[in-house]
């Protein structure tokens, strides 16, 4: 990615937010939450390039959820998400399958998020305004 | 409620008079709305403390049920003007042309958002919508007939780097007169008619550190409307020497463009003046004395208050850092106000 515009004014890592979540009474993953560094709220079409790394090692785009508006997408779903509104001040929650969960303590959170801003455009051809919405923090497990 | 400002020829008893109100647009107040330090009623409250008599919403960052504004929410903003006296007077929509992944969105499918957007509106109670260029002239017309159903008067923002006399501003201007529709037409933003060099934006390049010459040699070469390619040209060992001027001097010939004088601008608002239907105040500095720094507001709110306009005059306080919203917003008001004699 080259020339983004950030526009930020709060953590896109929340604090406090990562915990494993548990199915049949078994960890099944982690989550944690992040928030949109922008000043107004976007259809989840507008990410062009989203990954998560969980203490320098990248979490395979298929063991991502990203919740929000009482429902889950995978990375690949996000170009069909045009109906579904983040807003800007609602966290989304990051959900990771990872059986076992996390083991106590620190970990260091990376998330790359890049979107175009639609309604900014910067050239013929669909070329819109990048905007860069990552944000790295280390988190305990708070489970 | 406003009150009328007397034009300056009254030997006309039939000359209407302009009713000037004045408001906010809740975007102003968005760095603590996003950092959580006021939720949208502290806003609201906020809005109305500072003095304002109407507020216009941008709905894609304060409407939770975006882009359709759900009952409770209705409920919650109709106890927010029981509470505080003020209600919504404008909707601010968004065009996000480039929504999609893969291609732009088709006039189709922008006036069928338009249309949601009118209908979102009208829910609220707001009888004004600021639409982005992004929808042609084509598009715009072709709304006309549900902005009228609905009452409400749908105007697309002149924003810097256009004006009322740029030709993409012309080619609304000529639809607007065809359909003869009075719920299609404008909302100028006043950042248009800057005659001096953005403050905030001159700040940060010298403290990222620009030195004042070369900030003054950059503001030189827009003046004279030298082209912005050959102006790298000229500044180029300067930019190497600080490449934040390279920023500065690219804004410059963006969205906060200046020239010498507003006079043909102002003459081009004048004549679009009955297609109007709210105006932004735009505002990057105001100093303690009720000054804009780069906007002239004594020149330009003359021209309102001497027109037959009757509407919003809404403060739009573009955040850039370093001064706090609700100051600069408060500051912002009370200039207009001072200059309308209010």
């Amino acid at each position: 990615m080259g020339f983004a515009m950030r526009m930020n004014f709060v953590d896109v890592v929340v604090s406090d937010s990562l915990k494993n979540y548990y199915v049949d009474g078994r960890k099944m993953g982690y989550q944690f939450q992040i928030r949109l560094s922008y000043y107004r709220g976007h259809f989840l079409s507008v990410i062009d390039e989203f990954g998560v790394k969980v203490d320098d090692f990248e979490v395979p785009a298929d063991n991502i959820k990203f919740c929000i508006n009482g429902k889950e997408f995978s990375p690949a779903e996000f170009d069909k998400c045009y109906t579904e509104f983040w807003q800007v001040t609602e966290p989304a929650t990051i959900r990771v399958f990872y059986p076992g969960g996390l083991p106590e303590g620190e970990h260091k959170i990376d998330v790359t998020l890049f979107f175009r801003s639609p309604y900014m455009p910067i050239g013929p051809n669909h070329m819109y305004m990048p905007v860069d919405s990552c944000g790295t923090k280390c988190l305990a497990v708070t489970d | 409620m406003g009150i009328p400002v007397c034009p300056k020829s009254v030997d006309n008893k039939e000359e209407k008079m302009a009713n000037v109100k004045t408001g906010i647009t809740l975007f102003s107040l968005g760095t603590p709305f996003l950092k959580g330090e006021l939720d949208l009623e502290g806003v609201i409250r906020t809005a109305a403390d500072l003095g304002a008599e109407g507020y216009e919403i941008v709905a894609a960052q304060m409407i939770p049920s975006y882009p359709y504004v759900s009952d409770e929410f209705v409920s919650f903003i109709r106890e927010c003007k029981e509470k505080y006296g003020i209600g919504p007077i404008c909707y601010s929509a968004n065009m996000d042309r480039g929504m999609l992944k893969d291609r732009d969105l088709t006039e189709d499918e922008m006036v069928a958002r338009a249309v949601t957007d009118i209908v979102s509106a009208n829910k609220l109670g707001c009888t004004v919508m600021r639409e982005q260029y992004l929808l042609s002239p084509a598009g715009l017309a072709r709304i006309a007939p549900f902005a009228e159903a609905y009452n409400v008067r749908v105007g697309i923002e002149i924003h810097n780097p256009d004006s009322p006399v740029t030709q993409p501003i012309l080619d609304y201007l000529e639809v607007i007169e065809k359909t003869g529709s009075k719920y299609i037409g404008f909302v100028p933003d006043f950042g248009c008619f800057a005659t001096k060099p953005n403050k905030p934006y001159w700040d940060r390049a010298l403290a990222a550190g620009a030195t004042l010459e070369q900030l003054e040699k950059c503001a030189k070469l827009r003046y004279e409307d030298v082209p912005m390619e050959e102006a790298m040209q000229i500044m180029g060992p300067e930019l190497a020497k600080c490449p934040a001027l390279g920023g500065t001097l690219n804004s410059m010939y963006g969205f906060v463009q200046f020239r010498k004088s507003c006079v043909k601008e102002l003459e081009g608002l004048k004549k679009i003046m009955p297609y109007c239907f709210e105006m932004h105040g735009k505002c990057h500095y105001v100093d303690e004395n009720l000054h804009e720094a780069s906007i002239p507001y004594e020149e330009i709110i003359p021209v309102i208050a001497e027109s037959e306009y009757d509407g919003y005059i809404v403060t739009e306080y573009e955040d850039e850092g370093g001064y706090g919203a609700v100051e600069q917003t408060t500051r912002h008001v009370a200039m207009v106000k001072k200059l309308l004699n209010q």
